[in-house]
């Protein structure tokens, strides 16, 4: 996974945040970060920060129409100093919760050659759709998302292309030596 | 800070009564009205005590306490939006036999200052209420001594005029 | 001296205001603004107040919108790594 910025701690806008579909208590693993980043936004958060995406703006236009179905977004993110800060055992309170009935997971992708993992579930009630979780780990970063609410994970990963992340393109990725 | 004051015991409460006849009279020779012009003291002395901290010295209060006095006055002399309306042919004649320290004079010619225009009705009161020199009177009305000693002149002028048509004056003395 | 400023100096005298003044000019003082002046000062600060509360809000809006977008890059990544790698696979 390319490296992301590194956030220092920020503090979040003091909002009661409602509640995230599992709990994303990670304290041992904040324990062992150089730097953590704690995002949790409710649906009047959302709705209030909408407001202030400028529509002429395409990219911000794109992140208006994907807040209409949201009802929360809790992200916790991890920076560490060296590879083998943390190790699987960290994850495993959020894990052992992904694992209940309500949760699916649609999609798993592991890298052993960079240490890149990254899974996507589905929280479902009956045939809807009404969460998705991400779990995501670099030999330095940990990211867990959960997001309340629909969500097109389409539109989700084209706004990663912008805000001056780049997009990471098949054809960048090296090719495994033969 | 006032320190001066401070080392004195003064306070607003001690500036207000050392100063509240000048603050007073200035409304009051100016405007022509009591009420009115105990109103504009207390709005002075109510300045006063929002921008205490600013004072810092006895002599800097007095200063400080006249021009605003001034100011206020003439903001309230507009407000009201007519000279104190004493027309001559209003003012009364005065009986006979009047002559200098009579208090019939004082009020004619307190009258007559009345009548005069907003910048050297002020000047007059400044002069000969509060005993300042024309740069003092120039400082406290923000304008020129030269326009100072010119209202001066003219106002004097002016009030002798009219005191000798009423055969009031030096060669006039009735009685 | 001429008898004119004499006289002057006579009728502009300074005359003592009405008892009481200066009580009355310490109980306003802890009173503070009276009447139509506290209106105005009250009025004054709801403007001021009003105008502060947009910038604020402005501000708290800004932020939010802010979080919003930390928040959806960083969800954003690891969804492009899992297409990136979902689409690698494919071809």
């Amino acid at each position: 996974m390319k490296s992301l910025v590194k956030f220092a701690c920020l503090t979040v806008l003091p909002v009661m945040a409602a509640p995230q579909q599992f709990q994303l208590n990670l304290d041992s693993v904040a324990a062992k970060a150089s730097e953590h980043v704690d995002v949790s936004l409710n649906a009047s958060t959302l709705q209030f920060a909408a407001k202030f995406l400028d529509s002429s703006d395409p990219d911000e236009a794109k992140v208006k129409k994907l807040l209409v179905g949201i009802e929360g977004i809790y992200v916790r993110h991890f920076s560490f100093k060296s590879a083998g800060a943390w190790n699987e055992a960290d994850l495993e309170p959020v894990r052992a919760q992904l694992h209940g009935p309500e949760w699916s997971k649609i999609v798993g992708v592991v890298s052993s050659e960079d240490g890149e993992n990254a899974e996507v579930w589905l929280r479902t009630s009956g045939n809807k759709s009404i969460g998705v979780a991400i779990v995501a780990t670099e030999q330095k970063e940990i990211t867990v998302v959960n997001i309340a609410g629909t969500i097109d994970l389409e539109t989700l990963a084209e706004i990663g292309g912008h805000f001056g992340v780049p997009k990471v393109k098949p054809a960048d990725k090296p090719h495994k030596e033969e | 800070m006032l320190t001066e004051a401070v080392e004195t015991g003064c306070d607003l409460r001690a500036l207000v009564r050392q100063h509240q006849a000048t603050v007073f009279s200035i409304a009051l020779h100016f405007l022509r009205d009591r009420a009115t012009a105990e109103e504009v003291a207390q709005e002075v002395f109510f300045s006063l005590h929002r921008n205490l901290q600013q004072i810092e010295t006895p002599a800097h209060a007095a200063a400080w306490l006249r021009k605003v006095a001034v100011q206020r006055s003439i903001d309230e002399g507009r407000r009201r939006s007519r000279r104190p309306q004493v027309a001559l042919e209003d003012v009364a004649e005065p009986a006979a036999g009047i002559r200098p320290g009579d208090p019939l004079l004082s009020e004619l010619l307190r009258k007559l200052v009345a009548t005069l225009p907003e910048a050297p009705r002020m000047v007059m009161v400044l002069r000969y209420q509060e005993d300042l020199e024309p740069a003092e009177i120039a400082a406290a009305l923000e304008m020129p001594v030269a326009t100072v000693k010119s209202h001066l002149q003219r106002s004097l002028a002016l009030l002798r005029e009219k005191l000798a048509r009423r055969g009031i004056g030096e060669s006039g003395w009735t009685g | 001296m001429d008898w004119l400023e004499d006289e002057l100096r006579r009728a502009l005298a300074r005359e003592d205001p009405p008892d009481g003044l200066a009580e009355r000019v310490m109980a306003r003082s802890a009173r503070g603004p009276s009447g139509a002046r506290r209106w105005l000062a009250a009025a004054a600060m709801v403007v001021v107040a009003a105008g502060a509360a947009g910038a604020w809000r402005q501000h708290q809006g800004n932020q939010a919108k802010q979080q919003v977008m930390l928040a959806l890059r960083l969800a954003s990544a690891p969804v492009q790594h899992i297409q990136s790698e979902i689409r690698g696979i494919s071809q």
